[in-house]
């Protein structure tokens, strides 16, 4: 669904990505682990066009996205649920999903049903159910992190980007976040997810890629990476 | 390099003392004394602008402010003496300034600019209505002056003016360069950092635009000795937006940019008063254009879309420049599109985008450490131990906090006891209040009851510069670095208060600055090591990966020499290895006598360091135990914990 070859990104002069190459499938859930600063975050940025990056190609679907603005990246299919939430402070919850279905209003997607997905939205984070009349920026940071995702499920995509989920969460959240992760895995959502956690990143996901200084280092079935000695030592705390 | 540099000033130097010999003709040498004269004005606007961020509307205000106090003193009180003039528009104009930043305050971003736009009408007004002492629209006629008993001819005025402009030239550049500077650009990037760094946001807001005015008023007595008359209309709003084009257009945060502006905005309406010339230019422009453009597009560098607005502008400019009759009515109009392609365009100014384009060709190097950088120890990073004897007990005590927003209790009557030399851990679900109380804790917020002790005095309504000061440092949960800048340069914001160098001090770069910035470039350079952040010293913080970030603003904090440091989740988004790491720094800080608040989600962090845990949920402590207690309360399991899955991500994670 999404393929990503040989992509090199950088932040001003510092290049940050040399030659990323990696492939989520339909359906599947991929997931990103590497230690700060590996480029984790700047690979979000790059597929969903929040930089530019200065080489290689992105393609969704097998429609070529690379460097594209990140609206027309949207409204060709993919969401991006970022690092740090980014919820739409001064509006309630419930506008703030509809704006995640935006680009369907356009021509760009298939408009299909945005009210009954609302309501399949509130099922899937039944607290936002209750709080959708609230503005977001009342929210606390578990809510504003189911708000990020289910905005990003509002726009149908084809592929959702989750870039840290679990970020900044109490533990009783980080549980529910992963099983919201895992509920939408069982709607066939195809989803790319970057964590903290990357133990139990690898636990949901079906294959990961860890990614080292810029490049991806080892990849594999995730069942595999979760018993790779040396995977083991340097991500997964022993 | 460093040679290339002096030749440079040199070949400047001469460029100056030669250029009335060589020229010879009055009415150029009176224009590049407008240029070098608007210049001084422009460094000053640049401080405002281009490092703290603020848009000021009422230079031009200032600028006739300083003309007419040298007016008034030779005219009305009959001083003769230059030099006397020139300091008295300096004082009176750098007094107005105060003034104009008193708002600051309350105010800032676009209503700042707002009362800025009203204090120059209201300049301008006065000087138009107070006939008493401005002569109103008469305006007053002042000779050229005399220096030490000897009347200055017209290449000696030059001469006189351009020597104070380099003088403003090094002396702006140095205050840049030093704590000032970096106090100036901590407050554009983020005004709660720069507080809570100790670095009063306000107090530097009125510092920066008292230095803008004072070398307005210098600029403006120039000009009134260099006009020989000054009449209120020509401290228009005109002038104030020619102002801000110069600065903008030419390139904020450079000294060369300013220059290059002054030179634009002052030669602009002499090209643009000829018809013909405009003509010329004009058509030049247009085939420039087009030849760039079919370069950008030959190299698929630009798309046609791209370049399709401004290619066809230029050619417009050209077709049109010929069916005008007349040039001088359409000046503000072709200001105006000036305005327009530059803030599109070049936002960084002519000056940022050659640099930048050189850049292309030639990949900037980070500048390389210096040998004491590179070979900093980590014991550099710790300030003398305080004489304090090593007390113990609590330092900290807050006392049934309150915290109301609306009829929201973020906080409830909560006490904390923080006892001296512990790690404190303090946890609980999101929105439970455990930032807020954070923000109560560095003044952020007042507090709608209750008290707050440190070290046996309140803290509470002292502003968070001030507790700062104190010695209570934070890191923020949201990272508010200071991105345009260096991460040395963030790290020195921190050690601001080992300054005691006063503006004299920092423009004359005597012993005590010179000692003051050697030492606590080496403190930087020291935490910098001890943070493992010292192979990127010269990044531009915003530049750092997240983790990094966070790294970065523990040692700012540490800069503060804080006796209680706060962490608002340092952990979050760090990966297992990052998180060992970040524990054997959290223990290295305690073990250097700092106490540490610790908000943490990540359990592994916060049960392996704390000596005692406070748990808060819906505003109110709910337990306050030894970490291993904490665990299994089961009120702290139901709100917080959970049970059995949490403990698989987390217990995978740590496991």
């Amino acid at each position: 669904m999404l393929t990503i070859s040989n992509l090199h990104a950088a932040y001003g002069k510092v290049e940050v990505l040399h030659g990323i190459s990696l492939e989520v499938p339909e359906g599947r859930v991929v997931t990103l682990i590497g230690s700060n600063g590996a480029g984790k975050t700047t690979t979000m940025r790059a597929i969903s066009g929040m930089i530019k990056p200065v080489s290689g190609t992105v393609t969704l679907g097998g429609k070529d996205i690379t460097g594209l603005d990140s609206y027309r990246i949207s409204r060709a299919g993919l969401a991006h649920s970022p690092e740090g939430r980014r919820v739409f402070a001064t509006m309630t919850v419930n506008d703030n999903l509809l704006l995640g279905a935006f680009p369907r209003l356009t021509r760009a997607r298939a408009k299909g049903d945005v009210a009954a997905d609302l309501e399949r939205a509130m099922e899937l984070f039944p607290r936002l159910k209750e709080r959708r009349t609230q503005l977001a920026g009342t929210l606390s940071g578990g809510e504003q992190q189911m708000l990020a995702m289910a905005r990003a499920t509002m726009l149908n995509p084809d592929v959702i980007l989750l870039d840290e989920p679990s970020m900044g969460l109490a533990p009783i959240l980080v549980e529910e976040v992963f099983r919201i992760i895992r509920n939408l895995k069982e709607r066939n959502v195809t989803m790319l997810l970057v964590e903290q956690f990357a133990a139990a990143a690898l636990q949901v996901a079906d294959y990961g890629y860890v990614l080292e200084n810029g490049r991806i280092a080892v990849s594999g079935p995730s069942a595999k990476l979760r018993d790779d000695p040396a995977v083991k030592a340097a991500y997964l705390g022993g | 390099m460093r040679n290339r540099k002096w030749g440079l000033y040199v070949a400047g130097i001469a460029l100056l003392a030669l250029f009335p010999v060589v020229v010879g003709n009055p009415y150029y040498i009176h224009l590049a004394e407008t240029i070098l004269i608007y210049a001084i004005l422009l460094f000053g606007l640049d401080i405002v602008v281009g490092y703290t961020g603020e848009v000021s509307l009422g230079h031009a205000a200032l600028f006739g402010i300083g003309s007419y106090t040298a007016g008034i003193f030779f005219f009305k009180l009959g001083v003769p003496l230059v030099l006397v003039n020139v300091a008295a528009s300096i004082v009176v104009t750098a007094a107005f300034g105060a003034l104009l930043a008193l708002p600051a305050l309350r105010v800032t971003g676009p209503y700042l600019a707002m009362v800025t736009l009203a204090f120059g009408t209201i300049v301008q007004i006065l000087i138009n209505e107070m006939t008493f002492l401005t002569e109103g629209p008469l305006g007053i006629k002042v000779p050229k002056p005399s220096l030490f008993g000897h009347k200055l001819s017209e290449f000696e005025f030059f001469w006189f003016v351009a020597a104070l402009m380099v003088i403003a030239l090094v002396a702006v550049t140095r205050i840049l360069r030093s704590h000032l500077g970096r106090a100036f650009q901590a407050l554009r990037d983020s005004p709660v950092a720069c507080d809570c760094m100790g670095v009063s946001v306000y107090r530097y807001k009125v510092y920066a635009f008292v230095i803008s005015a004072g070398l307005a008023g210098l600029a403006g007595c120039l000009y009134t000795y260099s006009e020989e008359y000054i009449s209120p209309n020509t401290y228009n709003f005109e002038l104030t937006i020619l102002f801000l084009l110069a600065v903008i257009m030419g390139g904020r945060k450079t000294r060369s940019g300013p220059l290059l502006g002054a030179l634009i905005v002052v030669t602009l309406p002499s090209l643009l008063s000829d018809i013909h010339l405009f003509r010329g230019i004009a058509t030049g422009a247009a085939i420039l254009g087009v030849v760039l453009a079919g370069a950008l597009l030959a190299r698929k560098q630009k798309t046609a879309r791209d370049v399709a607005i401004p290619v066809a502008s230029v050619i417009g400019m050209a077709v049109f420049s010929y069916f005008l009759e007349n040039i001088v009515d359409w000046r503000l109009t072709i200001f105006g599109f000036m305005t327009l392609f530059v803030v599109y365009y070049l936002q960084d100014g002519i000056v940022g985008y050659i640099r930048g384009t050189l850049e292309k060709f030639r990949p900037r190097q980070l500048a390389p450490l210096a040998a004491w950088e590179a070979n900093a120890d980590a014991s550099r990073a710790w300030a003398p131990p305080a004489k304090a004897g090593e007390a113990t007990g609590n330092l900290l005590k807050a006392d049934a906090i309150l915290m109301q927003f609306g009829g929201l209790k973020a906080l409830n009557e909560v006490d904390l006891r923080v006892a001296r030399g512990a790690i404190h851990g303090l946890i609980g679900p999101n929105g439970s209040g455990k930032s807020t109380m954070m923000n109560v804790l560095t003044g952020i917020y007042q507090p709608t009851r209750g008290g707050v002790m440190f070290e046996g005095k309140s803290i509470v309504g002292n502003t968070p510069s001030e507790i700062a000061l104190a010695g209570i440092a934070r890191t923020f949960q949201n990272v508010q670095l200071f991105g345009e800048m260096t991460v040395t340069e963030n790290v020195l914001v921190g050690l601001h208060h080992t300054f005691k160098s006063n503006l004299f001090d920092v423009v004359f770069h005597t012993r005590r600055y010179r000692d003051e910035e050697r030492a606590a470039h080496q403190r930087a350079a020291g935490i910098l090591h001890f943070i493992g952040l010292a192979d990127l010293a010269h990044e531009e913080a915003r530049n750092l990966p997240y983790g990094k970030q966070r790294l970065l603003e523990i040692g700012r904090a540490l800069g503060l020499d804080p006796r209680l440091l706060l962490l608002d989740e340092p952990a979050a988004g760090l990966t297992a290895p990052d998180i060992t790491e970040l524990i054997e720094i959290i223990r290295k800080i305690r073990d250097h006598g700092i106490t540490v608040i610790l908000i943490e989600h990540h359990m592994d962090v916060v049960m392996t360091i704390s000596d005692i845990v406070t748990v808060l949920d819906f505003g109110q402590k709910i337990a306050e135990e030894a970490p291993a207690h904490v665990r299994a309360d089961p009120k702290v399991i139901e709100a917080y914990l959970g049970s059995g899955a949490a403990d698989a991500a987390h217990g995978a994670a740590a496991a």
